[in-house]
């Protein structure tokens, strides 16, 4: 019985799948090609995916199995633009206590520069830097999800550190 | 490296007060803490999980329709006329064994069989016999007239329509025609079976069967049959008998509604020239002949 509550091909155990999945699998496929309707696109092929095989797929390895499809399909299918991410529209600044318009002219200057420091890392070191930043992952978790070890996640974090704090320091 | 691997961690959210500390006095500090802030307050955009759900849903209707593989028929019906034909194809290869020989009008055939008996097959004659039996069976089938040389072994026997014919090493000469049977048996032993009555030949006798009448003769002379010297020989044998004899040897037709067909033939007609065969037949029976290409027409003298 325990069986049939966690079996993908029952359509309400697959909605439920997807509409937990959902939003962290398309700010995955965004962090790699840069185009919310492209991700969009990735994301529903992979639930395809999914369905086509719910038999076949453990639950519990079903995660990790839309990643993994995502990222294939990135790779097989998407020619990818500049990603570039926008703030959240209510997003703080560092110091709340200075509000000098130096001070906030200053920081927006830094935010578009990060922007467009992002935009020019790889896509494994941005899907890493991200998942980090936004999704507030640990190595750990972004080794699983990525299938790969977790000092190829470190590597690829501090590799992108160093190319940000270069770019934004000598803009 | 240390650094390196100190910010990492505080990236990572393990880093220790004390070691956050040490790290804050670094150079690069400040960069460093704007990106880590600043990094975070970045979003991808949003998707309505719902909307895409009912989106997904009905996608997923319209894409298996086509995903369903309706069991093709023709592409079956090929793949099973292809195996028909090559297992029929092979089953000809490697299953018929049968071996046939047969002569044409005007020709004789000399065929040696596999255990060295010689077969020899008068004109519009067919023998056919099984290969792969052979060792075990010396079976052979005959539609005409041949003579047998049979070797020494097992029974050697001869189908015909008419009869069985069974040896077990002889020579002998096998005549078979519609209406007409006759073995004479030159050396050995002959077993002769027609409608289940078994007869034994010794050298020098025959048998023969006219319309359903059985005839045993004695005293052949002879040590081969005559056609094999390029004659026919005929005993009281209807005059249509000897026409149809005519017509195997030459590639001829001939025209007998004129005549008598049913009076009886005594005698010998080569096989080497046309003429001097019909007259042989004509000139004893009182009949006259004409040639006309290859149409001969019997007819009555003044007729």
């Amino acid at each position: 019985m325990i069986e049939n509550t966690n079996n993908l091909c029952e359509e309400k155990n697959f909605s439920d799948f997807y509409v937990k999945h959902l939003q962290s699998a398309s700010n995955f496929a965004f962090y790699k090609c840069g185009d919310s309707a492209k991700s969009l696109d990735l994301v529903q092929d992979a639930f395809s995916k999914i369905w086509e095989n719910c038999a076949k797929i453990n639950f519990d390895k079903a995660k990790t199995y839309l990643f993994t499809s995502i990222n294939n399909m990135f790779l097989n299918t998407i020619k990818h633009n500049k990603v570039v991410m926008d703030y959240a529209k209510a997003a703080p600044y560092l110091d709340t206590d200075n509000q000098s318009p130096e001070y906030l002219l200053e920081e927006e200057e830094f935010k578009t520069k990060l922007q467009n420091a992002i935009a020019l890392l790889t896509d494994g070191q941005r899907e890493v830097f991200l998942l980090n930043r936004i999704e507030g992952k640990k190595y750990r978790e972004i080794a699983t999800l990525l299938d790969i070890s977790q000092k190829a996640v470190e590597k690829r974090m501090s590799i992108a550190l160093k190319t940000l704090k270069q770019h934004i320091q000598n803009i | 490296m240390k650094k390196e691997k100190n910010i990492l961690q505080w990236f990572n959210n393990e880093l220790s007060n004390e070691e956050l500390d040490d790290l804050k006095k670094s150079e690069d500090f400040k960069t460093l803490e704007k990106i880590k802030h600043y990094s975070s307050q970045l979003e991808a955009p949003k998707v309505d999980a719902q909307q895409a759900l009912q989106q997904f849903k009905q996608r997923q209707l319209t894409k298996t329709k086509p995903k369903v593989i309706t069991l093709n028929f023709k592409s079956f019906l090929k793949i099973a006329a292809l195996l028909i034909v090559m297992l029929g194809g092979s089953y000809f290869v490697f299953f018929n064994n049968t071996e046939s020989f047969s002569t044409q009008i005007a020709q004789n055939k000399t065929v040696t069989l596999p255990d060295n008996s010689e077969v020899i097959l008068n004109a519009k004659s067919k023998l056919s016999y099984n290969k792969k039996t052979w060792d075990k069976q010396r079976n052979l089938k005959l539609d005409g007239e041949a003579f047998f040389k049979v070797e020494k072994g097992q029974k050697f026997t001869v189908n015909t329509t008419a009869g069985l014919v069974q040896v077990l090493g002889t020579q002998f000469n096998v005549k078979e025609r519609d209406n007409y049977f006759e073995v004479l048996c030159y050396e050995g032993l002959v077993s002769v079976t027609h409608n289940n009555k078994t007869v034994k030949l010794p050298k020098g006798n025959g048998f023969k069967v006219t319309n359903g009448s059985i005839e045993l003769t004695t005293n052949h002379t002879t040590t081969k049959p005559d056609w094999m010297q390029a004659e026919s020989s005929f005993t009281n044998i209807a005059l249509q008998e000897v026409i149809a004899e005519l017509e195997r040897q030459y590639n001829v037709t001939i025209k007998a509604t004129a005549v008598d067909t049913t009076q009886l033939f005594s005698g010998t007609f080569t096989h080497n020239n046309l003429n001097t065969a019909l007259q042989s037949i004509t000139i004893p029976l009182k009949i006259s002949f004409k040639i006309e290409g290859q149409t001969v027409t019997f007819y009555n003298y003044g007729g």
